[in-house]
């Protein structure tokens, strides 16, 4: 292992090249907060694209592309309605348990994989493998594991989310400069001192990434898992809108899914720049 | 007292090459409370020794002796100071002093209590906050040695310590160096590639040999203690500086 360790390994298989840049998901400075001027910026892109839309949707009259008013009233009209809410509530629902477990599950996987060669190299083939295949296609294997019903649409979220988060902790224990290691072993460090005071702390700036990478992910498979599998949630709402050519109330759904999607991200964003600070790959 | 004998090391050839010996059976006895550099050309095994002394890497053959006790691994009796501060960049400068007391299970009063007591000794006094990445080179160091110090190790390991800052702080690091060994002395075992940091240094020099590593002489320095501000002016300086330098150049013929 390097020592010369400044860069991190991509996040695209268990063992990437050494050197690439540290894992990325949005174009904007996602380890900063937006200045003044820049927020007005923000705004202004988003108003000056809303009247885009607003003027495309009127103009062209596609049937596909509603104006930008049509999909706020119609969502208005869902929140509302009360419909959204049980919808909602049952992605959400999917979601905090199939990510969760993905968390318990691939924080695990990742230390252990990351710490000790042999379980890298017995389980790679399989992360790697697994990681690279759309979970989807596993759909028909959980059904005769689990049945029908939530479960399969939890495990879809759990597997999208799941090997993310472990293939990142890995490099994350992997990434912890072998000079801490030396030096805790010189000052008496057993495994378990290890592990808690060096291993686990210089390992969080990757393994945060993975965590928001896996969200992002999650809902994905959220979505994704609801419009082919489910009859309650927010993907089946886009089915059955989409199915019925309801355009504004999908776009409106789409909105929302957007904006779960968006909350959830910046949410784990917030934990990962408090908690990793210090680090280059932090703010 | 540190007794190395018969020591050799062999690292295994990595990707199909052949293995390299390091250490090829150094023998060598450090008094206690003596300041020894090792000094040598890069690649002669001087960290290898430090290692093997420190207990992080075990000998193929020979043994190494502290007070008699054969080193197996580990411990409490000896510290390390490493080239490149090995600091732990989400940690502060007093929770990075006191690791080591950390590691121990000592009480958190008491190490912080330590720590400022280090802080001070070393010229910190105004940073316990800070982070490593807000500090310069030389104040790194200066909290990897307060870290050693920390502990009250009776032997101290040093890896080319003061390699990675620049010369004037070198100069200011050594001279702290000696002043907190004269208030509390210790067995000093200092890696160096500098002849002129070996000789200001250390009471015995013991000069390698390129790899396969052997101790090629040792040179009593016999400077006074504590070293005077005027150094550069004693003669025995100079010809102590001029004869290891030859000793190098010719050992790298």
């Amino acid at each position: 292992m390097s020592a010369n360790h400044t860069r991190v390994e991509s996040t695209t298989s268990l063992t990437g090249p050494q050197g690439a840049l540290a894992p990325q998901t949005s174009l904007d400075a996602q380890s900063e907060l937006l200045s003044i001027g820049e927020a007005r910026q923000w705004l202004l892109s988003l108003l000056l694209g809303g009247a885009i839309w607003e003027l495309a949707g009127r103009a062209l009259r596609f049937s596909f592309l509603p104006p930008i008013s049509s999909v706020l009233i119609a969502a208005a009209d869902l929140i509302a309605s009360g419909q959204i809410a049980g919808h909602l509530l049952a992605s959400l629902g999917s979601l905090a348990i199939g990510y969760g477990l993905a968390v318990v599950g691939g924080l695990t996987l990742g230390l252990l994989v990351g710490r000790y060669r042999w379980a890298e190299v017995a389980l790679a083939p399989y992360i790697n493998a697994l990681l690279s295949t759309p979970k989807l296609v596993l759909v028909p294997i959980l059904y005769s594991l689990l049945g029908l019903g939530r479960g399969v649409q939890v495990a879809v979220i759990f597997l999208n989310a799941f090997f993310i988060i472990t293939v990142n902790t890995a490099a994350g224990i992997r990434s912890v400069e072998a000079s801490y290691i030396e030096m805790a072993r010189v000052f008496g460090a057993g495994e378990g001192q290890l592990f808690r005071k060096v291993l686990l702390p210089g390992a969080l700036p990757l393994t945060m990434a993975g965590l928001r990478l896996g969200i992002g992910s999650a809902v994905k498979g959220m979505i994704t898992g609801e419009m082919l599998v489910t009859v309650s949630g927010l993907g089946a709402l886009l089915r059955k809108y989409g199915s019925r050519f309801d355009s504004a109330q999908l776009f409106a759904v789409l909105l929302v899914v957007v904006g779960v999607a968006l909350l959830c991200t910046l949410f784990v964003q917030a934990i990962e720049r408090r908690v990793t600070a210090w680090s280059e790959f932090g703010s | 007292m540190i007794e190395l004998l018969g020591c050799r090391k062999t690292y295994p050839g990595q990707a199909g090459r052949p293995p390299t010996l390091a250490l090829d059976s150094v023998d060598l006895t450090i008094r206690a409370s003596e300041f020894v550099c090792v000094l040598g050309p890069s690649g002669c095994g001087k960290t290898t020794l430090l290692k093997i002394v420190a207990g992080l890497l075990p000998v193929d053959q020979g043994e190494v002796r502290i007070d008699g006790r054969l080193v197996t691994g580990t411990g409490p009796d000896r510290a390390f100071v490493f080239q490149n501060f090995a600091l732990l960049p989400w940690a502060d400068v007093v929770t990075n002093i006191a690791f080591g007391l950390e590691l121990r299970g000592t009480a958190k009063s008491e190490r912080e209590q330590r720590a400022h007591a280090l802080i001070e000794a070393v010229g910190l006094e105004g940073f316990e906050r800070h982070y490593p990445r807000q500090l310069s080179g030389g104040m790194q160091q200066r909290v990897g040695l307060a870290r050693a110090l920390a502990v009250d190790p009776q032997i101290l390991l040093m890896d080319e310590p003061f390699g990675s800052v620049d010369a004037q702080t070198r100069r200011l690091l050594q001279t702290d160096l000696l002043a907190l060994l004269d208030r509390s002395p210790k067995t000093v075992l200092f890696v160096t590639h500098s002849v002129a940091e070996a000789v200001r240094l250390s009471d015995r020099v013991v000069l390698m040999t390129p790899r396969p590593g052997r101790v090629h002489a040792i040179v009593e320095v016999g400077l006074p203690r504590p070293r005077p501000d005027n150094l550069d002016h004693f003669p025995r300086y100079s010809e102590l500086k001029e004869y290891l330098w030859q000793q190098l150049r010719d050992m790298q013929q």
